[in-house]
């Protein structure tokens, strides 16, 4: 979308909250843009990256997140605006530079912005990341809406320049991914350059000077905060119930509140800075309400603090029943929902509230639902390669062994599509920590095998200072790095083995073989299409000591989908098929399961569907008749 | 479900292979993607799940029962500690060669030679030398690849997964040389459903092996190496009693070790068999006590008489006798190895009530 990177605003455009957030940015004149990818935060910096090709900003996918925030914090020394997007378990990793720079206080206005993913739709935990505003004492900003997005965003770099300290925005799943007409506004001009005043450095010492400094800043904020627009209130004057709202969840709640025709009982605070806290708003709607509902994602971060001011402002509110996780009222995991805002709404006004006809009114909208599927991989994944070799040396050396997974599309390695084969899974580059630690573990009679795999964008992201401890400590270990050129899950971002960068110019890959080599570790290199010689390459090294590296190497499928296909048409020969029969057992569709492969239940054989199968090929390996034939693609 | 009912793989499972007491003969793989033959032992590669199947009938270990020859029967009174046979003999090849290279009399590989020469069979299912993996299957259709195969490897090769490769590759015309637990394996073959008789159609001739106990290979190799022999193994000998040497020739020379100190890597479902002459063979060769060089035979069946007379008639066999000290004493071994045998399961059966 072009028009996205438009110099003059007042136009409507319908944006997803991400590219509002990259909007809100660029009319707030940014220069400098980092981010390591995650769902739900990747189209952040991949439309920043785009309009740096048209506009004098840069961009770039760093190698993990501490590091894109100290990149961007260096644009920001040097008196440039600055942002950096990642997901909830990106803050994890920027935290300890998260926490010092917030003591250090920055330069030009540098906004953190975490795209949480409540209900860990596309994550390995589920994590509420606005407690890292409260640990490092910065202001949090929650937009509702991809309008409230864009102008927020533009409102963060403002506060932060104010208060001279970084501001984090947060944004769910929901909100990142939901498209609405957004007016834009105008792109700044761009001039200026960078210059570090070295008269005023950035540390953190005196400790305790910095420290109550950073306090003060946040009162600043808190100030500014009451008087800001971003926080309001609709409703009664003396409602019957507050709800105090931010996120996603005040549009839930406005919706519960039209569709249960509550609004002269119901007032809403709407908060769009959820710390600091706006204390004398909050005092006013406190003091006129009796019952207090709280709607907010994920933690009871809003709620927890409410209660503490209620606390601190005793008989001046006086005594309230709140609603919330405390009291039951909303779940604590998980994401939250118009229904489900409907349904505490109905309990606490005695409403009868029939999610039934809400379902009802969705089914007449998707009349057909779609099918459970199980996670899988894609058809001609090089992943279910190498877990289907993983697995044949694992069981030929038959002592309980096991894989030790990181985080990728290879995480799906604990389901059947990758056999079961994955019994860990944590965070970035933990599956090589943790197979460190099993690799000492033999001095007490451990002799399990672990075989450790990571991606290639993993490796770089925080799988290689696992490995030199593993080279540093001669740990026993064997990392598979499946490296598929492409950080798939995330959608195909470059990184630094790809040979480009975020905005499309050409670099020199960093080649994971001599970087593994460099560090003085055994390093093969294999085909993970090449079932057989992969699964004896892995039994061997499994029977080595000391840290090992296989990298088994091959295209992400739909890398090569793009870049000129496969070499195979598939078909399986019905007359060698044995289907159910013994020596076979539907083998390829109920083992193997590449979704290219089905059951034709009328004929009791397998059957290729030619919409699915990329003509891989590698099945053919699998089925121990031979049935299934690999025929050369006809070049048109 | 009685005993000897139930077909499917996971009870093969329980059975034998999570006891520990698969003996690795190879029986049960290559018939199916569900289990493999690696490195000297056989391996669970995925749970078919399907409720009938070949496997858990062919396995020599899984069902409790004893088979019995049709030839046997009414000949119950009689000693059959050596199974059911029709003339005991000694023998030796006329090949220098084979003096030096095979085992003893080089008996066995010279009759499999003389098999693929004639074309009384297209290919031999051996045990090769190993390498870096273990001694495994080999077929053989040359006389050299026989001759290469020739020597004993103490340690299971789950050679009968190339029958059954061979099978499923539509060859016919197969000779096997196995174990007594291989050759019972055969015989069970076929006798299973659906389709154990036309399978069991395509093996020529079976020559067994006499056998008191195999050793887990990798066990066998750890312990090897940690004693300095790295490089692949020539020859392996255990000589007769009083001996109690285990002998190891490589390039590098001669190694011996006390067989005690070998013994600890006998496979534990060795244990629990009854056989040591291979009584399901049409011919079992072993060694001759007392006597170097020389194999002992025991003579079978028909076609295994018919086999070796043609041998002799060819000249490539010498024939002599086997004293009868010799014979008694390898009935009482035969009739221990029984009684073990015999003792370990009732143990074993009573230890898992
Ligand atoms: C594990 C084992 C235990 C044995 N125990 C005894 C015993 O206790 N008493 C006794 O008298 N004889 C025993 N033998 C038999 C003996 O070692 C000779 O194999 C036999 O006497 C034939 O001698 P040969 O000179 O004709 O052999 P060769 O002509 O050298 O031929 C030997 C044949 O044995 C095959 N072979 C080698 N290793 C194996 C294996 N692991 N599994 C299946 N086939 C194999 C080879 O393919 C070759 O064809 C044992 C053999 C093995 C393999
Ligand atoms: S195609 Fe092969 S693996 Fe699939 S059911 Fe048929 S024989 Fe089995
Ligand atoms: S003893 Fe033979 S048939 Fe039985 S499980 Fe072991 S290899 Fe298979
Ligand atoms: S002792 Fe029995 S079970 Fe063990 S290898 Fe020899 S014949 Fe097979």
């Amino acid at each position: 979308m072009k028009e996205i990177f438009e110099r003059s605003g007042g136009s409507e455009l319908l944006l997803q909250g991400n590219e509002a957030i990259a909007r809100g940015a660029l009319e707030s004149g940014v220069r400098f843009c980092a981010g390591y990818p995650g769902n739900p935060s990747s189209e952040i910096i991949e439309t920043l990256a785009e309009a740096a090709k048209e506009i004098p900003v840069y961009a770039e996918w760093s190698i993990n997140e501490k590091v894109a925030l100290e990149a961007a914090a260096a644009a920001s020394f040097a008196g440039l605006r600055a942002i950096v997007s990642m997901k909830q378990n990106g803050v994890n990793v920027v935290s300890d530079f998260l926490t010092n720079l917030s003591l250090s206080g920055t330069g030009g206005g540098l906004v953190l912005v975490t795209c949480d993913d409540p209900g860990g739709i596309s994550s390995t935990n589920e994590e509420d990341a606005r407690l890292f505003a409260k640990l490092a004492d910065v202001p949090l900003l929650e937009p509702s809406t991809p309008q409230e997005a864009l102008e927020m965003t533009k409102w963060a770099f403002e506060l932060s320049e104010q208060i001279k300290n970084i501001v984090i925005l947060r944004s769910v799943s929901r909100l990142s991914h939901t498209r609405a007409n957004t007016l834009i506004g105008d792109l700044p001009d761009y001039g200026g350059g960078a210059f570090f005043d070295t008269k005023s450095p950035f540390h953190t010492f005196p400790v305790l000077t910095k420290h109550l400094e950073r306090h003060k800043k946040l009162d600043s904020a808190m100030i500014l905060s009451e008087r800001s627009a971003f926080n309001r209130y609709d409703g009664p004057d003396w409602p019957e119930l507050l709800v105090i709202a931010s996120g996603s969840c005040w549009n839930y709640v406005t919706e519960a509140v039209e569709l249960l025709d509550l609004s002269s009982k119901v007032g809403v605070l709407k908060l769009g800075m959820t710390w600091p806290l706006p204390c004398n708003l909050l005092r006013k709607h406190l003091a006129r309400a009796g019952r207090i509902l709280f709607a907010e994602e994920l933690d009871a971060f809003v709620e927890e603090s409410v209660k503490a001011l209620t606390a601190d402002l005793g008989s001046e509110v006086g005594i309230k029943n709140f609603y919330g996780r405390g009291s039951g009222h909303i779940p604590i995991c998980g994401e939250l929902s118009p229904g489900l805002i409907l349904g505490v709404l109905g309990d606490l006004f005695s409403k009868v509230w029939k999610a039934e006809i809400f379902r009802e009114k969705i089914r007449t909208f998707i009349p057909q639902p779609v099918p459970p599927r199980e996670f899988g991989f894609c058809a001609g994944c090089p992943h279910r390669g190498s877990f289907y070799a993983i697995k044949a040396a694992l069981a030929w050396d038959g002592r309980n062994g096991f894989v030790s997974g990181d985080i990728g599309c290879y995480s799906m390695g604990i389901w059947p599509t990758g056999f079961n084969q994955v019994k860990s899974v944590h965070a970035m580059g933990s599956g090589v920590g943790l197979a460190s630690g099993y690799g000492k573990l033999g001095q007490f009679g451990f002799d399990q095998p672990v075989i450790t795999v990571c991606g290639d964008s993993t490796f770089f992201h925080a799988a290689i200072p696992a490995l030199i401890n593993a080279r540093f400590n001669d740990s026993d270990i064997l990392l598979l790095i499946l490296d598929n050129s492409a950080t798939a899950m995330t959608g195909f971002q470059p990184h630094p083995g790809t040979g480009s960068n975020a905005m499309g110019h050409k670099v020199e890959p960093v080649d994971i073989e001599s970087v593994c080599r460099s560090l003085g570790v055994y390093v093969e290199v294999g085909d993970p299409y090449d079932l057989n010689v992969t699964a004896c390459a892995i039994y061997r090294l499994m029977g080595m000591a000391g840290p090992r590296v296989l990298i088994l190497r091959r295209k992400c499928a739909l890398v090569q989908g793009r870049q000129g296909g496969f070499p195979y048409t598939m078909m399986v020969a019905r007359e060698k098929c044995l289907g159910e029969e013994c020596g076979c057992g539907r083998y390829c569709t109920k083992i193997f399961r590449c979704p290219g492969l089905i059951w034709d239940a009328a004929e009791k054989k397998a059957l290729i569907d030619e919409v699915i199968c990329v003509g891989c090929g590698i099945c053919s390996e699998a089925c121990p008749r031979g049935a299934i034939v690999r025929m050369e693609k006809r070049k048109d | 479900m009685a005993i000897g009912e139930e077909r499917y793989q996971s009870e093969l499972i329980t059975r034998v292979i999570e006891k520990g007491i698969c003996v690795n003969c190879g029986a049960c793989v290559g018939l199916c993607p569900y289990f493999a033959y690696f490195d000297g032992r056989v391996a669970v590669m995925d749970r078919c799940g399907a409720g009938t199947g070949r496997c858990l009938q062919v396995c020599p270990r899984a069902a409790y029962t004893q088979i019995m020859r049709e030839e046997a029967k009414g000949l119950e009174g009689r000693d059959l500690s050596l199974g059911f046979y029709s003339q005991v003999l000694t023998a030796r090849a006329k090949d220098k060669y084979l003096h030096e290279e095979a085992q003893y009399g080089g008996v066995v590989t010279a009759l499999v030679c003389l098999g693929l020469e004639k074309g009384l069979f297209k290919g031999a299912v051996l045990t090769d030398r190993g390498g870096e993996l273990s001694p495994g299957g080999a077929l053989a259709v040359t006389p050299f690849a026989v001759k290469s195969c020739a020597g004993s490897r103490y340690s299971a090769s789950g050679s009968l997964s190339i029958l059954n490769k061979a099978i499923k590759d539509e060859n016919d015309g197969i000779a096997v040389v196995g174990l007594p637990c291989q050759m019972e394996a055969l015989e069970r073959m076929q006798r299973s459903v659906p389709d154990g008789g036309d399978r069991a159609s395509k093996v020529a001739i079976r020559i067994g092996l006499f056998c008191t106990w195999a050793l887990d290979y990798r066990k066998l190799r750890d312990f090897l190496y940690k004693n300095g022999v790295k490089g692949i193994v020539r020859k392996y000998d255990i000589p007769p009693p009083p001996a109690e040497k285990f002998v190891v020739l490589t390039e590098e020379g001669q190694k011996e070790f006390p067989l005690g100190e070998i013994r600890v890597f006998v496979q534990k479902g060795c244990y629990l068999c009854r056989d040591m002459t291979a009584e399901w063979a049409d011919i079992s060769v072993g060694t001759m006590e007392g006597t170097a060089g020389w194999n002992t035979v025991l003579v079978r069946t028909e076609r295994g008489k018919d086999f070796l007379d043609d041998a002799f008639k060819e000249g490539i066999l010498e024939k002599g006798n086997l004293p009868d000290e010799n014979l008694k004493h390898l009935i009482v071994a035969s009739r221990n190895k029984r009684e073990r045998g015999k003792k370990a399961e009732s143990d074993m059966l009573r230890d898992s009530e």
